[in-house]
Parts: C-alpha cells; sequence; structure tokens
C-alpha cells in the first residue's frame, strides 16, 4: 500500500518535472516579445500593408489563411491558427490583425489595435483603404512610434501628434511644391518624459478656453410586449481645453450619486473622486474624453415606436407609429427607424405619412423621420409579400431606433462647477449636453 | 522639381485624376516601381534619398522582397535628416536579420548615434540596434542599453527597457544575468513610465525572477496608478505572481473558501446571498467548480493549501489590493481586466463584488473586446452566480451584438437565472425566439433548457413553450426553406429532453404529446431524439405502454422514408420495446421487430445493416421464443438476455456539464479565450514558494560585493536594497573600474574587448558623464578581462594605499592652521591665536568650534579675559537657529557666539586654550568680537575659514558617485593649481612608496586646511613608477549651515618627483559657496606649507 503511494508521488513528480521542462522548451522555442506582426487588411482581403515587430517574421500567408475562414471563425476577436494567434478588430472596412505566438493578455492587444485605429482615422481623417494607401508612410511612422518589439511604445495621442506631423494642406502643398517636406519632428517631444505624459510642457493661448459637453447615448429595449426590459444611458464627459501653462481643474457634479460606473482618463487622479467624488486632473491639451459613465434604471425614454404586424395567407401588413413619450423639453431631432426585413419576406411596400423611407437591396429598410410634427403621428404603414410556400411570418425584425436631443442629458446628471486652481487671464467655460440614441432596440 | 508626377503621361494622369490625392504619398504605394530606385538612393539630395526609401517601403507594404538594396539604403544611416534615417531604420529592421553583414555596417553609425545630444536621436539609435538582433553585435548592444538605462531622458530609458526583451531573445547565456539586472535597475527608476516598460521586459525575460520585484514590491505598488496603461496590464499580473510566490493565497478569499472552517456557512453569513434575496443558496457558488478553478490557476497538487495568508495581518496582499482597485476605473478594457483579476484571486469573499460593475460596463466597449470580456466574466459566473445574477439585465441581447457575444450572454442568463429573475429572462427569451438569426434562436432554445435544468421550479412554464414551438416550427410550413430552422426544432426538442429526464414520471403526457408531433417532425435529427426517448420510457407509467404498438406500428412503417440517422434509432427503440413488451404484445412486436430487422438488413447504408446483423444475433433468444416471461432453459441464452438487458435496459445517468470544460486559465489571459494553454503561459506561482531574505541581503552586502567579479546576477541585484536603483548600478560597475580613468586607456580595453567595432568616436566625447557611463559599462561587459588587465600587485597597491591614508592615521599628522585675533603688539603683550577644530559644535549644527589660544607674553598678569560678541547679543533658543539654517538664510540673521569661560587671571608667560563656538553669518565676512581684559575692550575680527565651514561627511564611494552624478553642469567646477609639498616628502622617505607619499602629502594638506571627510584614493594601474597621472583622491563634506552635501575631487598630473598638476572639482548645488571654497582649496594647495616641515 505505501508502496504504491510512494510510487505514485514519484510518478507525479516526474510528471511534474516533465511538465516544467516542457513549459522551458516552449519558452525556448518561441521568442519572448507579444505581438509580432501587425498587418492592416483591405475589406477584400487584400493586405494593404504589414508592419513586422519583431525579428520573427510572421509570412503574410497567415491573412490568406485568415480571410479564407468560415465566418463563424473569422469574425472571432481572438483566433488561434495552426501557427499563431491572430487577434482582430475591424474597423470602418479596414481589418487590423495582430499576430502572435505566446501568452499575452489578449484584451491588450485588441485595445492596442483599437488605439491604433483611433489615431490613425485621427491623422487621415477618416479611415478607408485609399487613405491608407495614400499615407502609408505615415502609418509606419506611427506604427514605428506606437510599438516597439511588440509592446505599446508612445499611444499618447499628444506625444504622437509632436513626433509625426498629421498631413494637412499645407504641408501637402509644399511636398508638391518644394518635393520635401518632413513630417517627423527631430526633437523629443517634452511630454515624454513629463509625470504628465497628456499634456506638452507650457501651451500657450492668447484666451484660454474649457469646454465640457455631457454626450450620452441611451441604450433601450422594448420588449415584444412593449414593455420597457432594459433602459440606461452610457455618457461621456468630453472636453476641449485649450490652456495656458499647467492648469489644475476640479469638476464636481451636483448628483453623482446618480452614477452607476465610471471610467476615467488617466489624468484623472483616484483620491479625490473616492473621498468626495470630485474630478481633479490636469487636463491633455484639446479634445479628449474625461470620463465615461453610466446610469442604470431609467424609467421612461423620450420617444415611443409601436410597432403592428399581421400576417395571413403570404402577405403582412405592417404598421409602425412613433411618438413623443414623455416630452424632454428640447426637440428630438434625427429620428430614424432602421430595421432588417426578414429573409423570408421576398418584396415590401413602405410608405409612410411623414418622413422618407428606403429599402436597400440587402432588405435593410430606413425610415428618416427627422422631428416629429405637431399636427400629425408619424406612421409607416405597407404590406410585406412572404416567399412562396410560407403562410405566416415567424420570425420579426428588430427596429434600431434613433435620435437625438440637443441641450439636455437625459440621464439627470448635472454639472455643479468647473474651477482652476490658478484663474488665467480671459478664461472662457462652457458646457453643453446632448442625448443620442445608443443601442435603442424595440422589438416586434 | 514635380518629380512627385512622376515622368510618363500615365502616372501624369492618375495623378491629376485624384487631385485630393495631390501630395500624399500614394503614387508611390501605386507605381513603387515606375522609377529607378537605386540611383535615387545614391542622391545627394535628402528629398531623392527619401522618396527613394519611400517606394521600398511601399514595396515591402505591398509584400515584395526588397532586400538586395540593403547596402545602398545602410550607407544612407548617416544621413542627418530626421525623415530619411526614420526610414532607413524602418527598412533596416525589416531585413536586417536577412542580410546579417551588411547591417554591421550600420554599427558605427548607431554607436555614433547614441552619444548625440539629442534624446530622439539615441532613443532611435538603440531601438534600430537593439532590433538588428545580431549575435556579433549583441554585447555592444547590451553595453548601449545599459548606457540608456541611465540616460537622463525618460523616453530613452524607457526604449532601454523595450530593447532588454529584444537581446534576450538572442539567447546569449553568459549575459543572461546582466539582462536580469538591468531589468532589476529599471523597475527600480523613478519615472512611471519607464517602469511600465521594464515591468513588460520582466515578463518577458524572468517572470519568476522575483528578488527583482521583492526589492521594490511597495514603491512598484505606489506607482501602479501613474504607470502607462499597458506597463499596468504586465504590472499588475506581475505584483499578482509575486505576492502569491511570497505570501500564498489569501484564507478569506474565494480561492479557499472551500478549505475554510466552515466555508459555506460562512459565506452565507456575509450577506452575499441576501443579495440575491430569494434564498436560493444551492448555487450561491458551485463549490466544485471553484475549488477546480483555483487548482488550475495554481496547477499544483494541493500545494495551495499550505500555506495561507489573510489580508487582515499582511501588509503586501493589502496594499496590492488597494492599489488595483482604483485601476478598476481605468479608461482601458485590459487594465480593468487586469484589476479584477487580482481581485477575483486575492480579494476576500466580501471585497469580490466590486469587480462586478466595472466588469458589466466594460461590456459597453468594442465587439472584440466585449467578446473577451464576456468570456472571462463567463469563468467568474460559473464559479459564483450570485455575483452577477441581480445584473441579469446587462446581458440581455441587442441586435447589434455579434453572433458570439449573443451565444455567451445567453450562455451567461442560464447560468446566473435565478427564480427570481427566471420570469423576465423567460420573457427575454422569448423574443430572441422569433429573432431572424435562426442559429441564435436555437441556442436560446437550449439555453432555456438549461436554465430549466437549473431551476427546478419553472419546467412546467418552459416545457409547454417549448411544446408549442415543436408544433409551431413544425407547422412552420417548408423547413427546407428556411436556413438553420431545423436546428431550432432539434435544439427544442433535446431542450424538452433534459427537461423530462428531471423527472420522467411527472412528464408522462409530454412524452405523449412529442411521440404524437412524430407525424409533423421532419427533420432527422429531432426525430431521432423523440424515438430514442419512445425506446427509453417505453416503460414509462399507464399510458406509453399501451400506445407502443402504435408508435412501433408506426416506425416500421416509415423506416423506409426515414434518413440513416433515424433508422439507426428505430432499430435500438425497436429492441428496447420488445425487451420491456408486455404478453399482449409481445407476438405483435415481435412481427414488428422481425420485420424492421429485415427491413434493416437491405439498406443501403452499411452502418445500418450493421446494427440490423448485431440486434438480429443479440435478440435472436428473444425472436425465437414466444412469451416473454418464457423462462429460457438453456444458460447460454440466460447470458444473452444479461447482455441485452444491460446494453438496452441500462437507466440514464445523470449528465454532468462537469466535465466539459474542466481547465480554467488566469483571468485575462489568452489561454482563457482560446481554452488551451498558449505557448509561455504560466499558472501562478506556488505559494510562498518564494523566501525573500531582505535582512541577510543587506548585513551581507559588504561580502557579496567581494564576490562581484562572479557577476552572479541574482545576488548582485539583491544587494543593497534600500538604495536607490541608479547608485546601485554604479556600485556595481565602479567597483572594478576606478582604476582607470584615462580615455586612451578604455579605448585600448574596448579594442581587446570587441575587435569589431571602434568607439573612438564615443571616447573623443569630453563630457563627463558620458565618459563615466561609458567606461563603467566596457568593464562590466567584460568584467573578466578588465579585473585581469589589473595586475595584482596594482589591486594590492590601490587596497593598501586605500586602507592606510585613513583620518585615523593621518590624524596625528595634522596640523590646523592657526590664525591670529590679537598681535602681542596691538594687545599689550597679550597674543591671542585661534584654529578651526574639526569638532562638531554641540550647540547647533550652525556652530563651528574654535580653540581660542590665549598667551601673555608681557610681564605683567593679565586679568578678566573674555571675549564676547560686539553686540552682545543673547544666544537665541536652538529651535530658531535650526529653523533659520533649514531656511538656509542665516546670512540676515545676528551671529551668535557661544561666550567661553572667562580667564580670572593670565600670569605672565602663561598660556591659556579656551573653546568657543561661533555661528559666523557669512562664509566670507569676518564675525566682530569684542575681548575684554584688564576691564578694557578692544575689538577684533575672527575672520571664517571656509575649510572649516563644511563638516565630514561620511559616505561610501558608491553614494559619492551617485550624488555626483546628480550634480552634473552648473554645479560643477573645477580649478588647477600646482602643489609642492611631496617633493621634500618623497626625497626625505626614499624608501617609502612614492605615490604613497603624493597621496599622503595631498591628503595632510586639504585636512589641514578643512574639515573633510576622506572617501577614497584611486590609483591608476597602467602607470609607470614615476607617473603619478591619474591618482584621484575624493572627499566628501556638507555645508554646517544647510546640509548641502560637497564633494570634492582631486586629480593628479604629472610626475612624481617633480611639481604636480592638481586639478580641484567640486560638486555642490549651493553655487557660491563651492565657488569660493573651491578658490579657498587651490589657495592653500599652493602653499607651501612651512609648518609641515
Amino acid at each position: 500500500m505505501e508502496e504504491a503511494s510512494g510510487r505514485r508521488s514519484k510518478l507525479t513528480i516526474r510528471s511534474e518535472r516533465e511538465r516544467e521542462r516542457e513549459r522551458e522548451r516552449e519558452r525556448e522555442q518561441y521568442r519572448s516579445s507579444m505581438l509580432q506582426c501587425i498587418f492592416l487588411l483591405s475589406d477584400s482581403g487584400e493586405v494593404i500593408l504589414e508592419k513586422q515587430l519583431t525579428g520573427h517574421r510572421v509570412d503574410r500567408s497567415i491573412c490568406a489563411w485568415f480571410w479564407d475562414q468560415a465566418d463563424s471563425l473569422k469574425s472571432l476577436p481572438v483566433i488561434a491558427s495552426p501557427t499563431h494567434y491572430l487577434f482582430q478588430i475591424v474597423r470602418d472596412g479596414i481589418t487590423f490583425l495582430a499576430c502572435t505566438q505566446v501568452e499575452m493578455p489578449p484584451l491588450m492587444a485588441i485595445e492596442f489595435l483599437c488605439r491604433v485605429a483611433d489615431v490613425l482615422s485621427d491623422y487621415l481623417g477618416g479611415l478607408n483603404e485609399d487613405l491608407v494607401k495614400d499615407n502609408f508612410i505615415i502609418v509606419y511612422e506611427l506604427l514605428d512610434e506606437m510599438i516597439d518589439n511588440g509592446f505599446p511604445l508612445t499611444t499618447e495621442p499628444n506625444i504622437l501628434r509632436e513626433m509625426i506631423a498629421p498631413p494637412n494642406l499645407v504641408s501637402k502643398m509644399l511636398s508638391v511644391v518644394t518635393g520635401n517636406a518632413s513630417n517627423v519632428s527631430d526633437t523629443l517631444p517634452s511630454g515624454t518624459g513629463s509625470c504628465v505624459p497628456w499634456r506638452p510642457t507650457d501651451p500657450k493661448y492668447s484666451s484660454n478656453e474649457v469646454y465640457v459637453d455631457l454626450v450620452e447615448e441611451m441604450d433601450a429595449i422594448v420588449n415584444r410586449d412593449g414593455e420597457l426590459v432594459k433602459c440606461e444611458i452610457y455618457g461621456q464627459v468630453q472636453m476641449s481645453s485649450q490652456l495656458t501653462g499647467f492648469p489644475d481643474l476640479t469638476l464636481s457634479f451636483a448628483n453623482p450619486s446618480v452614477l452607476e460606473d465610471m471610467r476615467f482618463h488617466p489624468c484623472v487622479r483616484f483620491r479625490p473622486w473616492e473621498s468626495h467624488q470630485v474630478l481633479s486632473f490636469v487636463p491633455p491639451d484639446g479634445q479628449f474624453k474625461l470620463m465615461s459613465y453610466r446610469v442604470k434604471k431609467l424609467k421612461n425614454t423620450p420617444l415611443y415606436v409601436k410597432p403592428q404586424i399581421t400576417s395571413d395567407s403570404g402577405a403582412c401588413r405592417v404598421s409602425v407609429l412613433v411618438g413623443i413619450r414623455s416630452d424632454p423639453g428640447k426637440t428630438i431631432e434625427s429620428i430614424t427607424l432602421s430595421f432588417q426585413l426578414p429573409h423570408c419576406v421576398s418584396s415590401a411596400d413602405l410608405s409612410s405619412n411623414h418622413g422618407t423611407v428606403t429599402i436597400l437591396s440587402n432588405k435593410t429598410c430606413t425610415w428618416t423621420i427627422g422631428r416629429i410634427p405637431s399636427d400629425k403621428t408619424p406612421c409607416l404603414s405597407g404590406t410585406l409579400a412572404l416567399e412562396t410556400g410560407l403562410e405566416r411570418l415567424h420570425v420579426y425584425p428588430t427596429f434600431k431606433v434613433g435620435f437625438k436631443i440637443m441641450g439636455i442629458a437625459l440621464s439627470g446628471l448635472r454639472i455643479e462647477k468647473l474651477d482652476l486652481k490658478t484663474i488665467p487671464p480671459r478664461l472662457y467655460k462652457g458646457f453643453r449636453a446632448q442625448t443620442r440614441a445608443g443601442e435603442f432596440d424595440v422589438r416586434l | 522639381m514635380f518629380n512627385q508626377f512622376g515622368s510618363t503621361a500615365e502616372t501624369l494622369s492618375k495623378a491629376s485624376a485624384a487631385v485630393l490625392r495631390i501630395g500624399t504619398d500614394a503614387h508611390l504605394y501605386d507605381d513603387p516601381e515606375d522609377v529607378n530606385i537605386a540611383p535615387l538612393l545614391d542622391s545627394k539630395f535628402e528629398s531623392e534619398k527619401c522618396e527613394a526609401l519611400k517606394r521600398l517601403l511601399a514595396l515591402i507594404a505591398q509584400g515584395f522582397d526588397v532586400s538586395n538594396f540593403f547596402p545602398q539604403v545602410v550607407k544612407n544611416v548617416a544621413s542627418q535628416s530626421s525623415e530619411v534615417k526614420k526610414l532607413v531604420y524602418l527598412y533596416l529592421l525589416h531585413y536586417a536579420e536577412k542580410r546579417p553583414n551588411e547591417a554591421l555596417l550600420s554599427i558605427n553609425y548607431f554607436q555614433k548615434d547614441l552619444g548625440d545630444p539629442n534624446p530622439l536621436v539615441r532613443a532611435w539609435a538603440l531601438r534600430t540596434m537593439a532590433g538588428i538582433r545580431l549575435h556579433v553585435i549583441a554585447p555592444l548592444a547590451l553595453a548601449a542599453v545599459g548606457k540608456c538605462a541611465r540616460d537622463p531622458a525618460v523616453y530613452v530609458r524607457k526604449c532601454a527597457a523595450n530593447a532588454l526583451p529584444k537581446l534576450h531573445d538572442l539567447r546569449l547565456e553568459e549575459h543572461a544575468p546582466s539582462i536580469e539586472e538591468l531589468v532589476g535597475i529599471l523597475l527600480n527608476d523613478h519615472s512611471p513610465g519607464v517602469v511600465g516598460a521594464a515591468a513588460a521586459a520582466f515578463t518577458c525575460i524572468c517572470p519568476n525572477n522575483f528578488k527583482l520585484i521583492g526589492k521594490n514590491y511597495k514603491k512598484l505598488c505606489q506607482i501602479l496608478p501613474d504607470v502607462e496603461e499597458w506597463g499596468q496590464i504586465l504590472l499588475i499580473g506581475t505584483l499578482l505572481r509575486y505576492v502569491v510566490a511570497r505570501h500564498g493565497l489569501v484564507r478569506e478569499s474565494l480561492m479557499l473558501s472551500l478549505h475554510g472552517l466552515d466555508s459555506n456557512g460562512f459565506y452565507e453569513k456575509d450577506g452575499l446571498v441576501s443579495d440575491k434575496g430569494d434564498g436560493d443558496k444551492s448555487d450561491s457558488f458551485d463549490a466544485n467548480l471553484v475549488s477546480l478553478v483555483s487548482k488550475c490557476y495554481i496547477e499544483g497538487p494541493d500545494e495551495y493549501l499550505k500555506d495561507t495568508t489573510s489580508v487582515g495581518d499582511n501588509e503586501d496582499v493589502k496594499i496590492l489590493l488597494q492599489c488595483t482597485s482604483p485601476l478598476l476605473w481605468s479608461n482601458n478594457s485590459a487594465v480593468v481586466l487586469a484589476a479584477a483579476g487580482v481581485q477575483w484571486i486575492m480579494a476576500p469573499l466580501e471585497d469580490v463584488k466590486r469587480i462586478v460593475k466595472p466588469l458589466l460596463f466594460l461590456l459597453r466597449s468594442s465587439t472584440a473586446s466585449k467578446y473577451v470580456v464576456l468570456c472571462n466574466i463567463l469563468v467568474f459566473a460559473k464559479a459564483v452566480p450570485s455575483l452577477f445574477a441581480p445584473h441579469f439585465e446587462d446581458f440581455f441581447i441587442c441586435s447589434s451584438d455579434a453572433y458570439q457575444v449573443k451565444a455567451h450572454k445567453l450562455e451567461m442568463l442560464s447560468l446566473i437565472a435565478t427564480t427570481s429573475s427566471i420570469s423576465s429572462i423567460l420573457r427575454e427569451f422569448e423574443d430572441y425566439i422569433k429573432d431572424p438569426d435562426r442559429r441564435f434562436a436555437a441556442d436560446t432554445v437550449a439555453a432555456i433548457g438549461l436554465c430549466a435544468k437549473r431551476l427546478p421550479e419553472i419546467p412546467t412554464a418552459c416545457l409547454n413553450g417549448l411544446l408549442a414551438l415543436v408544433k409551431q416550427e413544425s407547422f412552420a410550413g417548408d423547413l427546407e426553406l428556411v436556413d438553420g430552422e431545423a436546428g431550432v426544432l432539434v435544439q427544442a426538442v433535446m431542450s424538452i429532453q433534459t427537461i423530462i429526464e428531471r423527472d420522467p414520471l411527472s412528464h408522462e403526457k409530454v412524452i405523449i404529446q412529442l411521440f404524437r408531433s412524430l407525424d409533423s417532425v421532419k427533420v432527422a435529427a429531432a426525430r431521432a431524439t423523440i424515438i430514442w426517448m419512445v425506446g427509453v420510457y417505453c416503460s414509462l407509467g399507464h399510458i406509453i405502454p399501451k400506445m407502443l404498438t402504435t408508435i412501433t406500428k408506426y416506425l416500421a412503417w416509415s423506416f423506409k422514408s426515414e434518413a440513416s440517422e433515424t433508422k439507426l434509432q428505430i432499430l435500438n427503440t425497436a429492441a428496447k420495446v420488445l425487451i420491456s413488451a408486455e404478453v399482449e404484445d409481445f407476438q405483435m412486436l415481435k412481427k414488428i421487430v422481425l420485420y424492421l430487422l429485415e427491413l434493416g438488413g437491405c439498406d443501403l447504408n452499411y452502418d445500418v445493416r450493421d446494427r440490423t446483423r448485431f440486434l438480429k444475433k443479440m435478440l435472436s433468444y428473444k425472436l425465437a421464443c414466444h412469451e416473454p416471461a418464457e423462462d429460457s432453459v438453456a444458460s447460454q441464452e440466460n447470458i444473452a438476455e444479461h447482455v441485452v438487458e444491460h446494453v438496452f435496459g441500462r437507466k440514464l445517468k445523470p449528465f454532468s456539464p462537469l466535465n466539459l470544460h474542466n481547465r480554467f486559465y488566469l483571468p485575462g489571459s489568452l489561454s482563457q479565450i482560446v481554452l488551451h494553454a498558449a505557448p509561455g503561459y504560466e499558472p501562478l506561482p506556488k505559494p510562498c514558494s518564494f523566501v525573500f531574505e531582505e535582512h541577510d541581503q543587506l548585513s551581507d552586502s559588504d561580502r557579496q560585493r567581494e564576490a562581484t567579479s562572479d557577476l552572479n546576477g541574482s545576488q548582485e541585484s539583491s544587494e543593497t536594497v534600500d538604495e536607490d536603483g541608479s547608485s546601485e548600478y554604479d556600485s556595481e560597475s565602479y567597483n572594478g573600474s576606478e582604476f582607470s580613468s584615462d580615455g586612451d586607456e578604455r579605448n585600448e580595453a574596448n579594442d581587446a574587448a570587441d575587435p569589431l567595432i571602434q568607439f573612438s568616436e564615443i571616447t573623443v566625447s569630453t563630457d563627463q558623464e558620458e565618459l563615466r557611463s561609458k567606461r563603467a559599462l566596457d568593464l562590466w561587459l567584460d568584467e573578466e578581462s578588465s579585473t585581469s588587465n589589473q595586475t595584482p600587485s596594482a589591486l594590492d597597491r590601490n587596497q593598501s594605499s586605500y586602507a592606510k591614508i585613513s583620518i585615523g592615521d593621518i590624524g596625528s599628522r595634522v596640523k590646523p592652521k592657526s590664525y591670529t585675533l590679537l598681535d602681542p603688539g596691538n594687545g599689550n603683550g597679550l597674543k591671542i591665536d585661534y584654529t578651526f577644530l574639526s569638532e562638531v559644535s554641540t550647540a547647533s549644527p550652525l556652530h563651528v568650534c574654535v580653540e581660542v589660544l590665549f598667551q601673555n607674553s608681557s610681564t605683567e598678569p593679565i586679568l578678566e579675559v573674555n571675549l564676547e560678541d560686539e553686540e552682545a547679543m543673547n544666544v537665541s533658543d536652538s529651535a530658531e537657529q535650526t529653523l533659520v539654517g533649514k531656511a538656509n538664510a542665516s546670512y540676515n540673521n545676528v551671529p551668535t557666539l557661544i561666550p567661553m569661560e572667562e580667564l580670572s587671571c593670565l600670569e605672565p608667560g602663561q598660556s591659556a586654550k579656551r573653546l568657543i563656538q561661533v555661528r559666523f553669518h557669512h562664509h566670507l565676512l569676518p564675525m566682530r568680537l569684542s575681548l575684554h581684559y584688564n576691564g578694557k575692550k578692544v575689538p577684533v575680527k575672527l575672520r571664517p575659514d571656509l575649510g572649516y565651514l563644511v563638516k565630514p561627511y561620511s559616505i561610501t564611494i558608491q553614494e559619492f558617485l551617485a550624488t555626483e552624478s546628480r550634480l552634473p553642469g552648473m554645479f560643477e567646477y573645477s580649478r588647477r593649481c600646482t602643489f609642492t609639498d611631496h617633493v621634500k616628502d618623497t626625497r626625505m622617505e626614499n624608501g617609502k612608496d612614492k605615490f604613497l607619499s603624493i597621496c599622503e602629502s595631498i591628503t595632510l594638506k586639504v585636512l589641514s586646511n578643512s574639515n573633510l571627510h576622506l572617501v577614497s584614493v584611486d590609483l591608476p594601474v597602467a602607470n609607470t613608477l614615476e607617473d603619478a597621472t591619474g591618482l584621484r583622491l575624493r572627499f566628501s563634506s556638507k555645508i554646517l549651515s544647510s546640509e548641502i552635501p560637497l564633494l570634492i575631487t582631486i586629480t593628479v598630473q604629472g610626475k612624481c618627483n617633480e611639481d604636480l598638476n592638481l586639478t580641484v572639482k567640486i560638486n555642490c548645488e549651493e553655487t557660491v559657496f563651492g565657488l569660493n571654497l573651491l578658490n579657498r582649496i587651490a589657495n592653500f594647495m599652493v602653499e607651501t606649507s612651512s609648518s609641515a616641515s
């Protein structure tokens, strides 16, 4: 008995050791860097450019492999291919594909790719295949600054802008005329060494301005019984600051208790928020997102959408009513309603008494309402013809609602005040708010 | 001039067509090869080079191999244009590994750039040089990294940290300790940006070298919120691993909750369960799963039980939890997830809740991150469903979710459903079933089954819905038309089956309904499941057995038209039915079965034929007899019956989902997403496997320093825990390096070390800082060769001189200079001399002790001699003085004098010594005193001696160098002077070592004239016996009034027997004082000391 257990323990020890050795071997075999390569793919699967990050090169055939995968696999953000682990995000038709062979936090890779996409679209004024190709040198230079040996190096937009000048009309003209315009800075941006890397040292403005925007998105789900199942606000405090020197700002809310959860820009100090819910920070220069927050369990949406559908013997009658449920006090603008007609619908004949209805070839139907007129309730009505052989509709579309309300934050969050520690001369402060629809689903 | 438009008409038209693309690099990308690149590369215009390089990059982007241009490109590395440089670097890095020989050509330029005053240029050079990854240049790259690790620019240090993994990739076994040591240095950097990059390097290079973390653990925790987001992610993981290795898991944490005294009781007490408020305790957490999870995290056979710790009494754990919890508010999802992982593993149960809301907030980020976050939340929810149960609404599906996200959300909902929330969840599910995405609808149906299984109270409602669904689906017309419709039906039947499984008897009617629907259900898989149920439940209740004959008849009738999957199931079922058949139906059933077996035997599908043959054999005994209960006589048949019973009559065993995914990986890891251990994945270290001997290390640091030459990385890096990084580094590299001080020598050493590269360009640089670090690195790189350069005798001498010239030994020979306060001519025969003493005043740190020697050279006694402050100022209290001293504003203050004991009488010829303590109000201005004697009052002036307005500051050579390196530029000033004292001395004692006597005389001179601490005496090694050049003495002190350190370095030049040229250098923040003292030193060095002879 004893002997047996002894043998077993010996066995486990050996397997332990073997496992360790194996791991050691694995570590030997694979490079220690994180991301090995980044590819940018066009929407047709063509490699626009590749950036090798380590000496261990990744052949671009991996992209072909990736592109040939079935949709269910291809749409996964993290894919284990036979040779590499792939991370991907898709932004405006461009697929950002990163490869690694070793364990690393996948969210880190994904967040980094998102950051790259953000920076590129900021630099190029959008993101599409042509823009990337036209400015491939800038893309290369940016990637080179942003990542070194597979680990993010400089991702702070402020610093990047100082290192590599964004393309603009002036530089373009200059390069046409003189044939020579370097967009690479000769000097190291001051932010790299400071303890507030998001801020260039000592910017100077003749007039000092701070603007605070509350931008809120309303997520709501109305189920098929017309009940509001979920209604919450996802908001951002966006700021635009042009302040001289090294300003220290404090922003406080009148009712911070409504906030369910929040996330902060790195500039926000945690302590003051923990102790008395005050945002204290040294702002970056220019536009930035100070914080994002969530307010849950709202009781009401500003709009109601009442869809009805009756189907009988191969034809369906649809009618959708849209109106104001609870008046927010400001005009509700750019109201749209879009939905995907089910596959089994062969043709649709829809019309509305207000606004325009368009049906695209991929069966996406969009009803642009704009503002709700005072004299009537906008109504979309019409018939859907089902495919032959189908008697009734058994799957129903979901309506996605879009709207925008300027001048109000539906969450009810209110900014109390914005203070500067040292008030510069000629200071302008401004506050704005707006709410728009986020994921607003009305199910039929 | 307009060369962008290209030379051909075609490109011209292209360019004009895309007006918007003018000025961009579009044409370069589209037609990179429409001009000849090679001549452009050799052009003398930067713009043309630039264009050529851009074209090459365009070719690289498009996947062409343009490595044949390598030699031409490399030449351009010398370009002054930053853009050309950048482009060349981009190209180089892409191809360097392919063309190692040509890549070497560029090394010299990097070396040169590394010395560039522009930090950006240095950083670029370092990044590229390390990125080239050639074994040949690895030592150079390592030296460069080491140098840049102490660069004044944060960005350069950050790049140095990033370069370490590149070197590590080359698998330089012999340099591994040095690399790890550099990681340690960079981890100890005071800039958060560098620490972040160093954490990344640590994770890549030596994730288990916890000594490096142990030294700085608290500091790393404190700096964590300021570290860059990317660094935070890895640093959090590193700190977690360290704490687990050092202190083990937390007793109150989830991971160990099972092994606590009374885990379940404890758990229910602390309110997590009451959160749910529905008393559904069974799933507050899944005990087995949690223990499985923790086993997976640690991967050891129950070792995690051995040593545990508690948050309450462990400071390290507490700090870790404290510093990671605000990061749950980070803007970066990966940081939030990493922080949540730490809380999940280490936080006490009741605190784990705090990760819930931040995690849920992450669900509002990009699709890709949403998916990864959900995968992780799923694991958390599997172990502790109650955490997320109140937030079920967050997992409701919106139409824009990707399919994978929807599937995960469904799984989540079915995991966290409770009796209170199930009704809302089921209502949502009803909506989902009508979703146009039928695959999703099918998943929903499966999820309903899971919910019903978990919550025994709800099946009836579910079942009715599902049955309705089955009915509806089967009537939905031609199912082939709609994709995925079949899947919904199959799932519905399977869900019904899972629900029935729990309690078949009470669901008899449902089973019958299903049987009835057989006629309308057309999907093979669904039919097969229903038919299978016929077999399993054939003897259940009262009604079903009566229906059997009909059903079997129906099956036999439809057999021909079935799919083979269904056919197999029909055959199985027929066998089961026959076995359990009652007497009255037996004959009938037997016939049907025989008929089925006939049919099956001729089937086209060989699986079906095989199955038929098998069954025929098995059932032969049954088919042969006439009554089901008839006892078979032959024992052989009896066995067959047993076998058949066993094969077909076995009851179902409950299926445990636990076995499905019994591997868990650390939260936030890649492995958890791909569900296998990715290469490089490591579970948490063994709890308490790392023992950190802080105190031992400290006390042994001296001994360790002796062993420096071994360059044992871990030992090395763990010495002198509380010193700051740079000084520690200095200490290490300087220990063996002081003997070499001249550029030429350094050059030689370099050449010997690595013949491939010439350092000449760098060594030419006159920047002191530069030189110093350079030399240190070379030595550090080639410790072996350097130490061998140092001949034993030289070493010996070095040691001996160091040992002999100490203040204690020389003290007897130090003769402080005395000054005259009162001339006997002026004072009627009273002569007063004073000397400054090196003792520190007892009154206050600002006072200087002065010994006053009274001598009566007259013939009459002098009475009542006393010295007083002229303004007769009261001694202010010490508190004020220190305050003033701190404020460094002593100038404004009235000088004070601590009066001496009055001399009542001084006989002729008699002399007396008195001690006074004086505070000078300015280091140059004399202090007015009034001398009283014989009732007279004479004003006298006490002149301060700068050399005594400082006090010895006892520091080690390492500290000295660290302080010195912090005081460059304007805080450093030097003066030259000559020194002759030694000449006499050397000649006098001919037998004595010349160097030694020079050292002694210089030291003597210095110490006789000022109050300093001798730090070290360094001897040049390669010198001839006559040449004293390179001899260096270091003194340190603190300014009395302000406690500011003041460093003095005296470097000797010249022959031993001749007059020496001394360079006196002072490093001090107090510039004015420093300069004055420098002059003073230069002055007294020149004075020939008549008193010494």
